[in-house]
């Protein structure tokens, strides 16, 4: 289903600094796979994660989903192929602090310009399968770190999509939270979703319902 | 059912404007204030003006002073038969008046004598001819005043008469028998009229004597060959055509224009450095918020249709408010201090209206001078951080 073709990505940081993030990485994941990309801070991961999420391209090779080359798609394009098809839950969850929990979740919905009823129905959706509804009306600035962390995952999965990414999902949670997180993953890879993560955290290793650690060391996936 | 409005983006937008409450609300005030200034500027304008043309098309074509060591002296009353046989010339007629100081007030007044068998030689003095009987104004020693000056002598009590101090020293009563209904409010307002015989007696004017003698020419093209004509029967004398006149009240006209272009200047200048600092980019938090929008797969006319809505918001608002004060500034409450700037034609300080003119294409010119330009120096920085890679933006 996602497949990394010669991935090199390389960061620009002035004329004379250069920085290889992702170094000839090949990579496939299944449908309804959980995968989990461990290594330590700056090894490429979250690299891997943006190239996935077609949030930037790759400077040599392909990223293909669902058989369609998407780090070839014009910037339009790749935001209708995020809408549609993925759901992203960034470290620092990424939310708009003075919008309300309600706003913040059906964000992705916007562009779409819904019905006011379908609106209502995803909301209640995800937000009753987080545990946020009684949330729904206080500003996100107000709220604890596991409870923005339920929003940004609400917000991920409001469009229902079919692959969930997660970059350092539990950088900023306790154990209690980052245990709660786990079994919201546990749900949702029950749901057939395909989910990769990124994560340095032991927690997350040996898990029995992810199918593959991955090991991404200096821009390179080690085997 | 793709062209419906994105009335979740418009809500979006709303809620944009009210989160940054302080910045939202002194962008209002600053972009209030300009278009405020502006508006006002060009309503004043455009009142002045129209003035000045009803004022312009009641002038004399002709007015003949006499001048002696460069100074204006009264003129030999005979002069008017010998000018009435110059070929084209229809009427001619001895004007008395001249300018009476109102020291309470400390305002000057244009006294103007009429007779009643004269054919006059303005529209505006016909409709005092038709709406008084001046010989009832001539045997009871009465006269006619504009708005200003009945506002002016009311403040200072003279409410039926008023006291002129002759150059002797005693008093003339006249008594006030009406008010002066004009054309224009910048001619008419300050003006005084009674009989020649009254004003004669006040200034002490000789029978034999006139202030100036004003020409009407049959055929407007024949005014500089009876001018000519005029110079050669009497080389003492100023000859003023209605050309001249406009020239001059022109000149006036557009060294007033002149400050107000001044503050207009301010004003876009002000505008504009907004609107460079606006431009100049967004705020962290601003492309921040955008790059959380792409990545949640809004598109960049998305996220730019959702900026337009909020500049034009928030613009429009700013602009409906400048013109509504705008309108109410000039129109009702008659632009205090501004139009202290216009008073002051020959060097008088009554009050005037300022006439109302709707002149849409000022609305617009303000419009377009701010709303788009506010709208595109807000799109611009959004498009070109919308354009970047959401990853990018967000780190």
């Amino acid at each position: 289903m996602i497949e990394l073709k010669n991935i090199t990505k390389t960061y620009e940081l002035n004329k004379n600094d250069k920085v290889v993030a992702l170094d000839n990485v090949n990579l496939t994941i299944n449908e309804g796979e959980l995968v989990v990309l461990k290594g330590a801070s700056g090894s490429g991961k979250s690299t891997i994660l943006s190239l996935i999420a077609a949030l930037s391209k790759p400077t040599s090779g392909e990223v293909i989903v669902d058989n369609k080359k998407i780090s070839k798609l014009p910037d339009n394009f790749a935001s209708v192929y995020r809408r549609d098809n993925i759901g992203f839950i960034f470290q620092k969850y990424n939310l708009i602090p003075t919008l309300s929990v309600k706003e913040n979740i059906i964000l992705p919905l916007v562009p779409l310009n819904p019905p006011a009823n379908e609106i209502v129905e995803k909301l209640d959706r995800v937000a009753k399968m987080f545990n946020i509804s009684h949330k729904k009306d206080a500003i996100v600035r107000n709220l604890s770190g596991g409870e923005q962390q339920r929003v940004a995952i609400a917000r991920a999965n409001v469009n229902d999509p079919k692959i969930l990414i997660a970059d350092e999902p539990t950088a900023n949670l306790d154990e209690k939270l980052s245990l709660n997180f786990i079994e919201i993953l546990r749900e949702l890879k029950a749901l057939n979703k395909t989910i990769v993560i990124a994560t340095h955290d032991p927690l997350f290793f040996d898990l029995d319902f992810v199918d593959r650690e991955i090991q991404v060391h200096n821009g390179k996936i080690i085997l | 059912m793709k062209n419906k409005i994105n009335v979740y983006l418009i809500e979006y937008a709303i809620n944009a404007i009210l989160r940054q409450k302080s910045k939202s609300f002194f962008i209002v005030f600053v972009f209030t204030l300009l278009t405020f200034l502006l508006t006002s500027v060009f309503f004043i304008t455009n009142s002045i003006r129209y003035e000045l043309d009803s004022t312009v098309d009641t002038l004399p074509q002709i007015i003949v002073q006499k001048i002696k060591a460069g100074r204006h002296y009264d003129i030999d009353v005979d002069a008017v038969d010998n000018i009435l046989e110059i070929a084209g010339v229809s009427d001619a007629v001895a004007r008395v008046w001249g300018y009476y100081y109102f020291a309470n007030a400390g305002v000057n007044f244009s006294v103007v004598g009429i007779e009643q068998y004269e054919n006059q030689y303005k529209n505006s003095f016909d409709k005092i001819a038709s709406k008084f009987d001046l010989s009832e104004i001539d045997s009871k020693v009465s006269m006619v005043v504009g708005h200003g000056v009945k506002e002016t002598m009311h403040d200072s009590y003279y409410k039926e008469y008023f006291n002129f101090i002759k150059p002797d020293g005693t008093l003339k009563r006249v008594n006030i028998a009406g008010v002066f209904e004009a054309d224009t409010q910048l001619e008419s307002n300050d003006v005084i009229v009674m009989s020649k015989d009254t004003i004669r007696e006040i200034f002490d004017i000789d029978e034999s004597k006139a202030t100036d003698i004003v020409v009407k020419v049959a055929n407007p093209e024949e005014i500089p060959m009876v001018v000519s004509k005029i110079k050669l029967i009497y080389p003492d004398t100023r000859i003023i055509s209605s050309e001249d006149l406009k020239v001059s009240y022109q000149n006036i006209f557009d060294y007033k224009s002149g400050i107000f272009l001044a503050l207009f200047i301010i004003s876009l200048f002000t505008f504009f450095i907004i609107i460079y600092d606006k431009s100049s980019g967004l705020s962290s938090e601003e492309k921040r918020e955008i790059g959380i929008l792409k990545a949640i797969g809004w598109r960049v006319d998305d996220v730019l249709k959702e900026k337009f809505y909020e500049s034009f918001i928030i613009s429009f608002f700013a602009y409906t408010l400048g013109v509504g004060f705008s309108f109410a500034y000039v129109y009702i409450f008659q632009a205090p201090i501004l139009q202290n700037i216009f008073v002051g034609y020959s060097q008088l300080k009554t009050s005037f209206e300022l006439p109302f003119i709707f002149d849409l294409q000022t609305l617009f010119l303000v419009f377009f001078l701010s709303v788009p330009i506010y709208i595109a120096a807000t799109i611009i920085p959004s498009w070109k951080v919308a354009t970047l890679e959401a990853d990018e933006v967000i780190r």
